[in-house]
């Protein structure tokens, strides 16, 4: 069994930072961390941070082709830990490779962004964010590695790789419905149940109230998929790429025809005849009007909540919040479905 | 702080402050008003979900529009 293995310039011993321009290179055998992975490691392609980021179809291109001209069973990338850039890059080369034929074997946090961009398609071992984890990560991945070549990879522990998106059928002896109904009984009575679905995120802590709205700034929020007439920034129906933000600052309501909502999971006929019931900026201005309300922010915030990836979804909440608490806002009204 | 349709999905996935919204095509109104009903309506469950910023809520809470 043989591998190529991916590096950034940093493990691959070009440099730090300063080297984020590297262009691609490739080095015989094992290099670095490459040289603990418990695997046959016949080349490693190398690529700069900034070079992939900002040159992307070349690097692939070039990397690429010396992968495939290796035929390895397996390409393995990083592990990146919580390196954004590198992330990405190994997320995308293992996709591409994958695309080839090529199964592929990274390692990173489960929050880079590198693991959108793979895209389902590697096996990704989830690891912490600093790179004092390498020495426990490589011989997951080595591991992993064999699991995938050798077809048992479905088979491993749940948590050995980040969930693909995929879902594989197993017969289990009793249906569904009588382990339903089993699972619920045991909670009635008070007996321990493995709940065979779990929600994936984090519980974040209430925020302290606020001692006043009357002397704070709120801002208006949504996932309904609201945006002006004709969709400038042509927010998705669904599977939202990003979120946008529009100057609500003169308007005293959304008017219809001016405002509509793009949202691909419900009926927005009703909705479009009047805007208001999705972000109720009409009853909000009334209320600051009166004194209820100290200050709106003159952005509504916007995105479309239909199948919507969770990590995206994370991001654009952090990302939203981060400009929110940038600006000043206390309080953030959301609406949505 | 959430206004929803659908509280309980949004507490599954840790929402903290949720009023639960009229309907799923229209949370914060009611096409079977009158205009004026409906602005009430609106200006009701905007200042529900104020009052609401204001309250030490516990982790995953939903507040109905009208009472509590």
């Amino acid at each position: 069994m043989n591998a190529v293995h991916f590096l950034n310039q940093f493990f691959a011993g070009c440099g730090g930072e300063e080297a984020a321009s590297q262009r691609p290179l490739r080095l015989d055998g094992a290099v670095g961390p490459g040289r603990q992975l418990d695997i046959a490691v016949s080349a490693t392609v190398v690529c700069g941070d900034d070079y992939f980021g900002e040159m992307e179809s070349e690097a692939l291109g070039q990397l690429l082709q010396w992968i495939e001209d290796e035929k390895p069973d397996v390409l393995i990338c990083g592990p990146a830990f919580a390196a954004g850039r590198y992330g990405y890059a190994c997320g995308t080369l293992a996709r591409e490779a994958v695309r080839r034929g090529i199964p592929a074997v990274c390692g990173m946090h489960e929050e880079n962004p590198g693991v959108l961009a793979a895209d389902g398609a590697a096996y990704i071992v989830p690891t912490g964010e600093g790179v004092a984890g390498m020495r426990k990560v490589l011989p997951r991945m080595s591991d992993l590695a064999h699991a995938v070549v050798e077809g048992r990879a479905e088979s491993a522990p749940p948590g050995t790789y980040l969930p693909r998106g995929q879902r594989a059928n197993v017969f289990v002896e009793k249906s569904g419905a009588d382990r339903a109904i089993e699972m619920m009984l045991a909670k009635i009575a008070g007996d321990s149940y493995e709940t065979e679905a779990k929600p994936p995120l984090e519980k974040v802590p209430v925020p302290q109230a606020l001692a006043s709205v009357a002397n704070a700034t709120i801002a208006l929020v949504t996932e309904a998929g609201v945006v002006p007439k004709d969709n400038p920034d042509r927010l998705e129906q669904c599977r939202a790429k990003g979120w946008h933000s529009y100057d609500i600052s003169g308007l005293d309501s959304l008017q219809s025809g001016s405002y509509e909502s793009v949202h691909g999971g419900f009926d927005v006929h009703v909705a479009n005849r009047d805007p208001n019931r999705l972000v109720p900026l009409d009853a909000v201005r009334a209320l600051q009007r009166e004194g209820r309300i100290g200050r709106v922010d003159g952005f509504l915030y916007s995105t479309t909540g239909n199948c919507t990836a969770t990590a995206r979804s994370l991001k654009f909440g952090r990302e939203i919040a981060q400009r929110l608490k940038e600006i000043g806002v206390a309080a953030a009204l959301v609406t949505g479905t | 702080m959430l206004v929803t349709a659908l509280p309980t999905i949004a507490v599954m996935i840790g929402a903290n402050r949720v009023v639960r919204g009229v309907a799923i095509t229209n949370p914060t109104g009611d096409p079977t008003l009158s205009a004026a009903d409906e602005l009430a309506l609106k200006r009701t469950i905007v200042s529900r979900a104020l009052e609401m910023m204001e309250a030490d809520v516990p982790p995953g809470t939903v507040w109905e529009v009208k009472g509590e």
